[in-house]
C-alpha cells in the first residue's frame, strides 16, 4: 500500500506516524536494548550460557509447560465459555466475574493459593499423596500455575465467538439430518476456529512470560523445576546481566517464532474460508 | 393427511404458548400459520420440526407418529427467518449439507445442488460466500438447502421477516412456484395478513396459543366465525346490532333483511362491517344502499389507491352503537373508497355526511357486550372498571355498559330498567350473591357473570351444564370466552352418587368433547366427579387460583340454595348461561 494513496478516514498521516511512535518507545526500543546488552558478549560466552544443561533443561520447562497449560485452557476454556455463553443459570454473572480473578490477582498471590492448596500438606495435596501424584516441587505444579493464569485469556477470546453462533444455526443443521457431534465439528468448531487460536496464544504468550505464581509452587530445583524467567532472575541477583540478557533473547526469539507461526496459521485458514469475490 | 397435530399443548412457565391445536394438513397443501407476535405460531412450527418437545397431545407427519422422533429423523426442512445459513461454507456446501450427512457420492451431491439452485434462479453462485450474497439470494440459498434432502414437509418461519417489500414480492413468487412445482405439504408462519392471503390455500389464524379459525383466504376474509379473526385479518368495523325476527337491526334501520330467519328470539348481536363496504353520501336520499346513520368526516387520509375516512357517528337513542369505543374520540367508522368512488363524491374534514352499509357479516358469537349490573350507579361505574372485565372488553373489543336496578335482591320487585338484558349481565360477588343472581335471572338475564372484586385473568376454565337444554349454549358461551383468554378449558363432568356409573359418565364426556370441537371448534379436557354437583364444583375451584367456572343451567327452583357455596364470597368468576328455563 502506497502511503499516498487517498484514504476514506482522514489523518491517517497523523495516526500511523503516533502508532510508529508509539510501538517504538514501548515495545521496539526496549527489544533492542536487550538485544543490544547480549551482542555485547563474546560468541562463545554467549553460547555457554544459553546453551547450558541448566538452560536448554529451563527452555524445555518453560515452553513445554506452556504449550500444555495453554491446550488445557483450549479444552476447558471452551467448555467454560460455552456454559457461560448458552446457560441460564443462578451465579452465573459471579462465575463470569469470576473468570478475571487471576488477571487482578497479583501473581505471587495465586502462587501462594495454590501453594496453599496443591503443597504435599495442602488441602487437596495430602489426598493426591498417598495416590502418587505430587503437585508441588514438581513440573505439574508449574502448569498448574501456568494453567491458572492464563485462564482468563482463552476464556475471553472464545465468549464473543460464540455468542455469535447463533442457536438457529445448530437449529437448521438438526432439521437437515445432522447428530450432535456433527454439529459440533462441521458448524460450531469452524466458527469458533480462529477465536479458539487466538486464545491460544494469548494464553501461551502469557504462560512463557510467567514468573511470579510459579517460583512458590516450582521450588526451583535446577534442571527440573527451573522455568526460564527465574533462570533470568538469578543471572540478575548474580549481578550477570549480560547472561540475563542473552536468555532473555533466546526467549524472545522461540517465542517470536512460535507466536508468528501461529498467526500465520490464522491468516491461512482465514484465507481458505473468506475468499474475497472475484 | 401430510401433517396431523392433535391436542398439541406446550406450556411455557405455566401458561400455555401452545394450547390444544389440533389441525389436519392435506398433501400438497399450502398452509399458513397466521397471528400477532406471540401468538405460538413459531413455537408451533418449531414443535412440527421436532426443535421443541410438546407437554401434551401428538403430531404425526404422514401418518407417522413423531411425537418423540427427533428433529433430524422427521424428514422435514426448515427455513428461518434470518436464513440461518452456514457462513464458513460456500454456496455449494451449505445445499449439500444435508447430502453429506447422508453420505451421498459427490457425483449424485453435485447433480442434486444443480438442481436445486435452478429450481431457486441462482445457478453458477455455488463458490460465493453467503456474505458475498443480498438478504434475497442467501433466503434462496436456504429455501435450497432446506428441500435438499427431499423433506416431506416444508416449513417455513417468517422467511421474509428480513427482506424489503419488493424482494419480499419476487421471493414469495419463487417460493409458490417452488412449492407447486414439487408438490411439497408446505406450512408458513407470518403475522402479515397480507402475506397470508397471497401464499395460501388455506390460512389459520392463532391468537393466545389457540388455533382460532381455519378457512380459504377469502372464506376467512367475508364469513369470521370470531371478532379476533374479523379485525386481525384487514380492518373491520364491529357494530352492535340486534337479530329480530325480520333480520338484522342496526340503530335505527333492518338493513339485512335479506338474513331473515323464523323463530329467533330477539337477541344483541355482533356485525362486521368492512370500511369498503361503507358508502358516504350526501344525503340519505343520495345513499344506494342501506342507511345507517348520520355523521360527521373525522379525518380524510389519502392512501394512494384509495382514501381512508374516519366518520364519527351521530349520536342519538337510535344510533348504531360501535362494538368497542375506547372513549368517545375513537368511536368512528373506517371507511376506505376507490378512486371512483371519491371522484364521484369529494370528502372533506368535518363535512356532514349520510353513512350506508352495502354489505354486514354477523359474528355468530354468543358474547356480544357486558351490562354491569348494580343497585346504585357508583357501584355499577365501580363494578364496570374492574380489571377482569375490562381486560375481557378490550380483548373482545365490546362495550361495558351500565344499568342500575335499586331494587336488586329485594323479593317481588320487578325490574326499575324497562327494556331486555342486554349482552352478558355482570354482579359483583357479595354475601348474598346468589340471591341477587336469582332474581336476575328470573327476570330474564340470560348470561350472568359474577365477579370478585380482584379476580384476575384465568389459567383455567371449568365448563359445566346441569340440564341438556343448556349444553349447546354452554359449549358456545366457553368457547367464546376461551378465544379471549389464554386459559385451557376442562370439561367437569359430575354424576349423582356412586362411581359405579362411570361407563355411561365416560361416553357422556367424550360426546360433549366432539360437540365442543365440532361445533364451537373448542378443544377442551375432560373430568369425571361424582357427587353434589356444586358442592363438587366449588371443591375443584378452590384447589388452585386463577380458575373460572361456566356453568349451564335450566332449572332455577331452589337456585339460590342450590349455588350458595359457588357464588357467595366465591374467589372465582363464575359465567351461569341460562337456557330454556321455566
Amino acid at each position: 500500500m502506497s502511503f499516498s494513496k487517498p484514504s476514506v478516514l482522514p489523518g491517517f498521516g497523523l495516526t500511523f506516524g503516533f502508532t510508529t511512535f508509539f510501538l517504538s518507545a514501548i515495545v521496539l526500543l526496549p527489544l533492542a536494548a536487550l538485544v543490544l546488552a547480549a551482542a555485547s558478549m563474546h560468541w562463545k560466552d554467549f553460547l555457554d550460557v544459553v546453551l547450558s544443561a541448566r538452560a536448554l533443561g529451563s527452555y524445555k520447562l518453560s515452553f513445554g509447560a506452556s504449550l500444555l497449560a495453554a491446550s488445557i485452557n483450549l479444552v476447558f476454556g471452551f467448555i467454560l465459555a460455552w456454559t457461560l455463553v448458552r446457560y441460564e443459570f443462578p451465579g452465573r454473572k459471579i462465575i463470569d466475574a469470576l473468570i478475571d480473578m487471576p488477571f487482578a490477582l497479583p501473581t505471587a498471590v495465586s502462587g501462594i493459593a495454590l501453594t496453599t492448596v496443591f503443597a504435599q500438606n495442602g488441602w487437596i495435596g495430602r489426598y493426591l499423596e498417598p495416590l502418587g501424584i505430587k503437585v508441588d516441587y514438581t513440573w505439574l505444579g508449574v502448569t498448574l500455575a501456568l494453567t491458572l493464569i492464563s485462564m482468563p485469556f482463552a476464556v475471553r477470546a472464545v465468549q464473543p465467538a460464540l455468542l455469535e453462533v447463533q442457536r438457529e444455526l445448530e437449529d437448521a443443521a438438526e432439521t437437515l439430518g445432522a447428530g450432535r457431534l456433527y454439529v459440533f465439528r462441521r458448524i460450531i468448531l469452524p466458527t469458533v476456529l480462529p477465536a479458539l487460536l487466538t486464545g491460544f496464544t494469548l494464553a501461551f504468550a502469557r504462560a512463557v512470560g510467567e514468573y511470579g505464581s510459579v517460583i512458590f509452587i516450582a521450588g526451583n530445583l535446577p534442571m527440573k523445576t527451573e522455568i526460564t524467567p527465574l533462570l533470568i532472575v538469578i543471572h540478575l541477583e548474580e549481578f550477570d546481566y549480560k547472561g540475563a540478557a542473552a536468555l532473555g533473547v533466546v526467549m524472545l526469539a522461540i517465542s517470536f517464532v512460535m507466536l508468528l507461526t501461529i498467526n500465520l496459521l490464522q491468516a491461512w485458514g482465514r484465507r481458505r474460508h473468506v475468499r474475497v469475490a472475484r | 393427511m401430510s401433517i396431523t397435530l392433535d391436542q398439541v399443548t406446550k406450556h411455557y412457565a405455566g401458561a400455555p404458548v401452545v394450547n390444544d391445536v389440533s389441525l389436519d394438513i392435506g398433501d400438497g397443501e399450502f398452509f399458513v400459520l397466521l397471528g400477532p407476535s406471540g401468538s405460538g405460531k413459531s413455537t408451533l412450527l418449531r414443535a412440527i420440526a421436532g426443535l421443541s418437545g410438546v407437554d401434551h397431545g401428538r403430531i404425526a407427519l404422514h401418518g407417522r407418529d413423531v411425537t418423540h422422533v427427533a428433529a433430524r429423523k422427521r424428514g422435514v426442512g426448515l427455513v428461518f427467518q434470518n436464513y440461518a445459513l452456514f457462513r464458513h461454507m460456500t454456496v455449494a456446501d451449505n445445499i449439500e449439507f444435508a447430502l453429506r450427512v447422508r453420505r451421498m457420492r459427490g457425483k449424485a451431491r453435485r447433480q442434486r445442488r444443480q438442481e436445486l439452485l435452478r429450481l431457486v434462479a441462482l445457478e453458477g453462485m455455488d463458490d460465493r460466500l453467503p456474505a458475498e450474497l443480498s438478504g434475497g439470494q442467501q433466503q434462496r440459498v436456504a429455501v435450497a438447502r432446506a428441500l435438499a434432502h427431499k423433506p416431506e414437509v416444508l416449513l417455513l418461519d417468517e422467511p421474509f421477516g428480513a427482506l424489503d417489500a419488493k424482494i419480499r414480492e419476487e421471493l414469495r413468487r419463487t417460493i409458490r412456484q417452488v412449492q407447486r412445482e414439487l408438490g411439497i405439504t408446505t406450512v408458513l408462519v407470518t403475522h402479515d395478513q397480507e402475506e397470508a392471503f397471497a401464499m395460501a390455500d388455506r390460512i389459520g389464524v392463532m391468537n393466545l396459543g389457540r388455533l382460532l379459525e381455519m378457512g380459504a383466504p377469502h372464506e376467512l376474509y367475508w364469513r369470521p366465525a370470531t371478532r379476533f379473526v374479523a379485525t386481525f385479518l384487514g380492518a373491520a368495523n364491529l357494530i352492535l346490532a340486534r337479530r329480530t325476527p325480520d333480520g338484522i337491526q342496526i340503530g335505527a334501520s333492518t338493513v339485512a333483511p335479506a338474513e331473515r330467519a323464523a323463530g329467533v328470539q330477539e337477541h344483541e348481536v355482533v356485525a362486521v362491517v368492512r370500511p369498503e363496504e361503507v358508502e358516504v353520501a350526501a344525503s340519505r336520499e343520495a345513499l344506494t344502499s342501506g342507511y345507517l346513520a348520520d355523521g360527521v368526516v373525522d379525518e380524510v387520509l389519502f392512501t394512494g389507491a384509495r382514501e381512508s375516512l374516519r366518520v364519527r357517528l351521530e349520536e342519538g337513542v337510535q344510533a348504531p352503537l360501535l362494538a368497542y369505543a375506547d372513549g368517545a374520540a375513537s368511536a368512528a367508522l373506517q371507511v376506505t373508497r376507490t378512486q371512483h368512488e371519491q371522484r364521484s363524491f369529494e370528502v372533506r374534514t368535518g363535512q356532514s355526511v349520510a353513512v350506508g352499509v352495502r354489505r354486514l357479516h354477523v359474528l355468530p358469537t354468543p358474547l356480544s357486550s357486558f351490562t354491569a349490573c348494580a343497585a346504585s350507579a357508583a357501584s355499577a361505574e365501580a363494578l364496570s372498571r374492574q380489571p377482569l372485565l375490562a381486560e375481557l372488553a378490550a380483548r373482545m373489543k365490546t362495550r361495558i355498559a351500565q344499568r342500575v336496578e335499586p331494587h336488586l335482591g329485594v323479593d317481588d320487585a320487578p325490574c326499575a330498567v324497562e327494556g331486555a338484558f342486554v349482552g352478558a349481565t355482570v354482579i359483583a360477588s357479595q354475601t348474598d350473591c346468589a340471591h341477587r343472581a336469582e332474581w336476575l335471572l328470573r327476570r330474564g338475564a340470560k348470561d350472568l357473570l359474577v365477579l370478585p372484586e380482584h379476580a384476575h385473568a384465568p389459567q383455567r376454565v371449568l365448563i359445566h351444564w346441569m340440564g341438556e337444554a343448556a349444553r349447546s349454549a354452554t359449549l358456545g358461551m366457553s368457547a367464546s370466552v376461551l378465544r379471549h383468554v389464554p386459559a385451557e378449558a376442562v370439561y367437569v363432568g359430575i354424576f349423582a352418587g356412586e362411581s359405579n356409573r362411570a361407563p355411561q359418565g365416560m361416553r357422556e364426556l367424550l360426546d360433549a368433547r366432539s360437540e365442543a370441537q365440532a361445533a364451537h371448534g373448542l378443544e377442551m379436557r375432560t373430568e369425571l366427579r361424582f357427587g353434589d354437583v356444586a358442592q363438587e364444583l366449588a371443591q375443584r375451584l378452590a384447589e388452585s387460583p386463577a380458575q373460572m367456572l361456566i356453568v349451564g343451567v335450566t332449572d332455577l327452583s331452589r337456585f339460590a340454595e342450590r349455588f350458595r357455596a359457588l357464588l357467595d364470597g366465591g374467589q372465582w368468576p363464575v359465567l351461569i348461561v341460562q337456557r330454556g328455563a321455566t
